[in-house]
């Protein structure tokens, strides 16, 4: 019988064989220009890397151009995701998985910081009341 | 007085669940990906939908297989955990609710009565209307008549998969049931047709968040599908394509051509001709899809694909569809318009009588042309 590496599958060659292919330069490309934008206007901007027709190879090219930089964020709500700043300041790559380790999105994000990281508004008064609650708990408090 | 479920709004609903703003705008920035959404669109959902209160949805299983809720229950991202405990209120669906009988029937009622004109309606399979429809009846009650009651009250029906949504295999020939699809029966009711035998789970879950989100029916296309997903052809988008263009084809399914991953479209591909968005979601939380496995698009997503001749023949035999003869979707048009009109069954049998003619032609045609006898 014979076994599953007899069969001869032979891998095509990837079409763009080292250096950067021709949508990673037109990637890098349009984020001067969203970092342009960012540094003029504070705008900030998100490229959906799923969406676009990248091969694996585009993939390793892109993040080789862009490197890693000094931050790196661990985000634990329905599963992991790595957020971190790449050598480019201001460019964010951010993957998120869900409980299973899967990935369901994965972005890069031209901005000072991404959105997800910041507490938002509303909850910044429900941490107060947490506080309060607690002290409440606690002996000395409760004894004075 | 407690709050009915539907009154708490998704963002109660995260907390009740242990699920943190981030958990949640993670979500939407997932599903915004699936739907090919710009993604600032995944935080702008999450903050509109965490004020909004959680629609009706209600779920009838008519003539079909449940393999588009077994899809459905597949689905990645946005997971059907998180649309039912989160973001939607599942009021009836007879395959996964754990109540049965008077007590299944009566939370539809009730439903129906409490979110009259609000409830998004969900259909899952075709509709028979043959022996005055006794082929399909659930509680002593005939699928199409459980379909016009309970369409009355939609604010919107959608059509999960190709039985639902264009009569699929029930109303391949020779339609023993005389099975119809959803927007033959019902004409007054905005229908969002998602189709695909069956559908790709993040397709169904995304086009409901979509619509939740939005409260507005989304850009369909001529056959009443979200664009959005159902915009470009598999062929379109398909990783093989440079080796059409390149005229580089498989003749068979073990040929050195297979074995280079050359285009499978003399091997039946359909996916010049058919509109779904397999090629960039895929299937299996973006593992792969059927041509990325070796195998041609069998065009499950469009109108007819049951009775379009062989999965295996190339896409110039000719088929069905000569020059001023109805094509199944003029057919079904014709039907739309007829119910409207009151005139269903009468119209319907001779759109019937004259598509089995037209195809017993071609079939002729076609033996002919193969030199069978």
């Amino acid at each position: 019988m014979s076994r599953l590496s007899d069969i001869p599958i032979r891998i095509e060659p990837p079409l763009a064989v080292g250096g950067v292919g021709g949508g990673v330069t037109a990637l890098l490309s349009e984020l001067i220009t969203l970092l342009e934008r960012l540094g003029a206007s504070q705008e900030s901007a998100a490229i959906d890397l799923r969406s676009l027709p990248m091969s694996i190879d585009d993939l390793a090219g892109l993040r080789r151009a862009l490197g890693e930089g000094e931050v790196r964020a661990t985000l634990d709500a329905e599963g992991l995701s790595a957020i971190r700043e790449t050598k480019v300041p201001g460019v964010w790559w951010v993957e998120h998985r869900d409980r299973h380790g899967e990935l369901i999105a994965e972005l890069i994000e031209v901005t000072r910081m991404p959105q997800i990281l910041m507490t938002a508004p509303e909850e910044i008064a429900t941490g107060a009341r947490l506080l309060r609650e607690q002290l409440a708990l606690h002996p000395v408090a409760r004894a004075q | 007085m407690p709050r009915s479920d539907i009154e708490v709004t998704v963002g109660e609903m995260l907390r009740q669940h242990g699920i943190s703003r981030r958990g949640f705008i993670k979500f939407c920035t997932a599903a915004a990906s699936a739907m090919a959404l710009p993604p600032s669109m995944g935080v702008a959902m999450a903050e509109q939908l965490i004020h909004a209160r959680r629609p009706s949805v209600l779920y009838l299983s008519f003539q079909e297989c449940t393999g588009c809720l077994e899809s459905l229950t597949r689905s990645f991202a946005p997971t059907i955990e998180n649309l039912i405990f989160n973001v939607i209120s599942l009021d009836y669906d007879d395959t996964l609710m754990a109540a049965a009988g008077e007590a299944a029937e009566s939370a539809r009622m009730q439903a129906m009565k409490d979110n009259f004109g609000k409830y998004v309606l969900i259909v899952d399979g075709s509709v028979p209307t043959g022996a005055g429809g006794a082929y399909c009846t659930a509680g002593g009650r005939s699928a199409v008549d459980t379909l016009r009651e309970a369409a009355k009250g939609a604010a919107a029906i959608v059509c999960v998969g190709t039985c639902s949504a264009f009569g699929g295999i029930p109303f391949a020939d020779p339609n023993p049931t005389e099975a119809w699809p959803v927007m033959a029966i019902v004409g007054d009711k905005p229908i969002i047709n998602v189709s695909g035998c069956p559908p790709i789970p993040e397709v169904i879950t995304g086009t409901l968040l979509q619509f939740v989100t939005t409260g507005k029916v989304p850009d369909l296309d001529e056959h009443r599908r979200p664009k959005v997903f159902f915009g470009n052809t598999i062929h379109d988008r398909c990783y093989r394509r440079p080796f059409y263009d390149q005229g580089k084809f498989a003749k068979s399914f073990d040929d050195e051509g297979a074995r280079n991953g050359w285009c499978l479209y003399e091997l039946g591909c359909k996916g010049p001709t058919t509109y779904n968005a397999c090629a960039t979601v895929k299937w299996n939380g973006g593992t792969s899809f059927p041509i990325e496995s070796g195998h041609g698009c069998i065009g499950c997503s469009e109108p007819g694909f049951w009775d379009k001749g062989s999965f295996y023949a190339a896409q110039s035999t000719p088929l069905w569809g000569k020059a001023g003869e109805s094509s199944p979707r003029e057919v079904l048009e014709l039907t739309a318009a007829a119910v409207s009109a009151g005139a269903v069954i009468g119209v319907a049998s001779a759109g019937v009588s004259r598509l089995r003619q037209h195809r017993s032609a071609q079939d002729a045609d076609q033996r002919e042309s193969n030199g069978d006898n």
